[in-house]
C-alpha cells in the first residue's frame, strides 16, 4: 500500500494488514503522550482504539478525504478524547506542564468526534433493540450482522432445512426489529 | 397505498444497498420511489436499518481486530523501548514494587468494601466483630440524627454516599474555605472523591490539580460557602526542609477513627534518595496516605505517601516544597493562600491534636 489514502481505503474495507500497519506506526506516540499526561497504559489502549474507530467511521463515510497525515489525525483525536475523559473525571489537566487542550487544530476534529458519538449512540440503541427481540431473532441477526455468517452456515447452525427458510426467518426478524426501532404500527 | 410486510421489500432494499439490483429492476424501483412518496419513506426506513446493521457489524469486527492487534503490539513492545519511556522517577511507586531485589514500597491506601469487611492479615475475630459493631453503631447514630434534622440539606451531608467505597486515605486542609491536599495515588482513577469531616459529614470534592511525580493532589470541596472547623487553619507550612532528627507527629485514618503517631526525621531524602521526600521513623498504615506530618512547632513539613513494605515503621513523606511548587503553577484567580500564622506553637501536644482534628479528614474514593 503506497499512499496513506490507499492504506485508509484498505483499512475501511476491513483489511487486517492495513489496520496493523496503522496501529504499529502510531500507537507508540499516542501511548507515550497519554502516559506523560496522567494516564496508564490501559487508558492509552482505550483512547487509541477509540481514535482508530473514529478514523474508521470517517473513512467509511461518503466523500472521505483526510487532509492531513494519519499520524497527525490519530494524535489529535486521541488528545481530544483524553482531555474529555479527564474533564469527565474532574481531573483538570490545565495545571500540568503541557497545556495543549485548546489549540485550534484540536477543535477541528470536534466534528468528527461528535459524528462518532452519534454513531455510537445509534449503534447502542440498535443493539438494545436486537436484544429485545428475544430468540431466535436476536441470535440469528447477530450471527448474520455481527459474525458475518452466510445463510448456509446459519441454516445449519439454527436447524433450518435450507438457506431460503433461514432467509425468510431473517426477514421476519428484521420486520420486528424495524417496528421496534422506528416504533411504527403495522401497516 | 397499503403494502404487505413481506420479504420482498427487504430483498429489494438489501440488493439496492449491496448494489446488486439489475438495471431493469433499478429503473422500476426509481420510478416507484418517485411516484409513491409513502413507499419511498418506507423503503428508506428499510435501507437505513440495513445500513445501520451492516455498519454496526463492521465496526464491531473492526474493534475486535484492534484488540487482537494490540495483543501483538504488546508482545512485540516488551522487547522494544518505544512503548515505555516514562522516567523511572515518575512511576517509582509502581516500578519499585516490581523490581526484584530492591526495597519494596507499599502505598498507604486501604482498599476495602463497606458491606463486607474482609479480615485483614493478623486481625483477630474480636477486632473484626468490633469493626462491624462500629459500623452498626455509626449507621444507627446516623439514622437517629436523620430523624431529628429539619433541614434536608443537612441530612444529605450526613448520609454516606450510596456506592461501595473502593479506597480510602487521609486529606488535610490548606485553607478554611475547603481546599485540601492528599496523595495523587489516592484519587487517581476515581469516579468520585468524598471527605468525611470530624462531625461525620460527607462532602464531595473535586481534584483541581495534581503532580504525579511528587504524588500530591489538591482537592476542593464542591459545596459553596463550605468552611472547615472553627476559623482559620491554625498550622503553617514549613518553607524549607527540616533537620535530621526533628521530632514529628502525624494524624491519619488507617481506620475509621483518627490515629495519632509520632517519630522523627531519619533522613532528609526519601526513597532512593529522592530529595523531594523525607524518610521518617514513624509508624504508618494503609489509609494514612495523604496524612500531614508536623514538627513540634505545629508546622506541616510533609505529607505521608508510602512506607517500606518490609518495615511499616519506615515511612516516606513528600516534603512541603513539592506542595509549594504545585501551588505556584496554579492560576492567580484561584487565590489559594496558605495560612501565614501558626497558632499551635505554644500549645501542648494534646491541645495541638485537638485543634488539628477539625482540619484532618478521611478521604473516601469511589471507582
Amino acid at each position: 500500500m503506497h499512499t496513506e489514502q490507499e492504506l485508509l481505503a484498505a483499512m475501511a474495507a476491513g483489511r487486517r494488514d492495513a489496520a496493523e500497519q496503522v496501529y504499529h506506526a502510531h500507537y507508540p506516540t499516542v501511548t507515550k503522550w497519554i502516559m506523560a499526561n496522567g494516564g496508564a497504559e490501559a487508558d492509552a489502549e482505550d483512547i487509541f482504539q477509540e481514535a482508530m474507530v473514529v478514523l474508521f467511521g470517517k473513512s467509511r463515510s461518503e466523500a472521505f478525504r483526510l487532509t492531513c497525515r494519519i499520524g497527525t489525525y490519530l494524535f489529535a483525536v486521541s488528545k481530544h478524547l483524553w482531555f474529555k475523559r479527564l474533564r469527565a473525571l474532574q481531573r483538570q489537566p490545565r495545571f500540568l506542564a503541557d497545556d495543549e487542550a485548546d489549540t485550534a487544530t484540536d477543535r477541528a476534529y470536534e466534528d468528527d468526534i461528535s459524528a462518532h458519538r452519534e454513531r455510537e449512540l445509534h449503534y447502542e440503541q440498535l443493539h438494545a433493540a436486537m436484544d429485545r427481540l428475544g430468540e431466535p431473532c436476536s441470535s440469528l441477526l447477530k450471527a448474520f450482522y455481527h459474525h458475518d455468517k452466510s445463510m448456509q452456515e446459519i441454516a445449519a447452525d439454527f436447524g433450518y432445512t435450507n438457506p431460503d427458510n433461514a432467509k425468510t426467518q431473517k426477514y421476519k426478524c428484521l420486520t420486528r426489529l424495524r417496528k421496534l426501532f422506528y416504533g411504527v404500527q403495522a401497516r | 397505498m397499503m403494502m404487505p410486510e413481506d420479504g420482498n421489500i427487504w430483498k429489494t432494499a438489501e440488493a439496492w444497498l449491496a448494489g446488486t439490483l439489475g438495471e431493469a429492476e433499478l429503473a422500476a424501483l426509481d420510478q416507484r420511489l418517485a411516484g409513491d412518496p409513502e413507499y419511498a419513506a418506507l423503503f428508506r426506513e428499510h435501507v437505513d436499518l440495513l445500513r445501520a446493521l451492516r455498519d454496526e457489524g463492521k465496526e464491531r469486527r473492526f474493534r475486535s481486530m484492534l484488540k487482537a492487534i494490540h495483543e501483538e503490539v504488546k508482545e512485540a513492545g516488551k522487547a522494544s523501548p518505544g512503548t515505555r519511556v516514562i522516567p523511572l522517577r515518575r512511576h517509582f511507586l509502581r516500578t519499585a514494587a516490581v523490581a526484584a531485589g530492591m526495597a519494596l514500597l507499599t502505598s498507604l491506601v486501604t482498599v476495602w468494601i463497606l458491606q463486607s469487611p474482609t479480615v485483614r492479615k493478623g486481625s483477630s475475630y474480636h477486632t473484626l466483630v468490633h469493626m462491624q459493631n462500629d459500623i452498626a453503631k455509626i449507621k444507627n447514630a446516623q439514622y437517629q440524627q436523620h430523624l431529628t434534622i429539619s433541614k434536608i440539606k443537612d441530612s444529605l451531608e450526613r448520609l454516606a454516599p450510596d456506592a461501595e467505597v473502593n479506597a480510602s486515605g487521609t486529606a488535610f486542609a490548606l485553607t478554611s474555605d475547603g481546599y485540601l491536599v492528599t496523595n495523587y495515588h489516592v484519587v487517581n482513577g476515581a469516579d468520585s472523591v468524598y471527605i468525611r469531616t470530624r462531625e461525620g459529614r460527607y462532602f464531595k470534592t473535586f481534584t483541581i490539580a495534581y503532580d504525579e511525580q511528587s504524588d500530591i493532589a489538591l482537592l476542593k470541596v464542591e459545596q459553596r460557602h463550605f468552611r472547615f472547623g472553627k476559623g482559620e487553619v491554625p498550622y503553617s507550612f514549613a518553607p524549607g526542609k527540616s533537620p535530621l532528627g526533628a521530632r514529628v507527629f502525624s494524624l491519619g485514618f488507617p481506620q475509621r477513627e483518627i490515629v495519632y503517631n509520632e517519630g522523627y526525621v531519619s533522613a532528609r531524602n526519601g526513597f532512593r534518595s529522592d530529595p523531594g521526600q523525607y524518610r521518617l521513623d514513624l509508624p504508618a498504615n494503609p489509609g494514612q496516605s495523604g496524612a500531614p506530618v508536623l514538627d513540634a512547632h505545629g508546622s506541616v513539613i510533609a505529607i505521608v505517601t508510602a512506607n517500606e513494605s518490609e518495615n511499616a515503621g519506615i515511612t516516606y513523606a513528600v516534603s512541603t516544597e513539592a506542595l509549594h511548587k504545585l501551588l505556584h503553577t496554579l492560576p492567580k484567580q484561584m487565590n489559594i493562600h496558605l495560612p501565614k500564622y501558626n497558632r499551635l506553637g505554644r500549645l501542648s501536644r494534646e491541645q495541638q491534636i485537638e485543634k488539628l482534628q477539625d482540619y484532618t479528614c478521611q478521604v473516601q474514593v469511589y471507582k
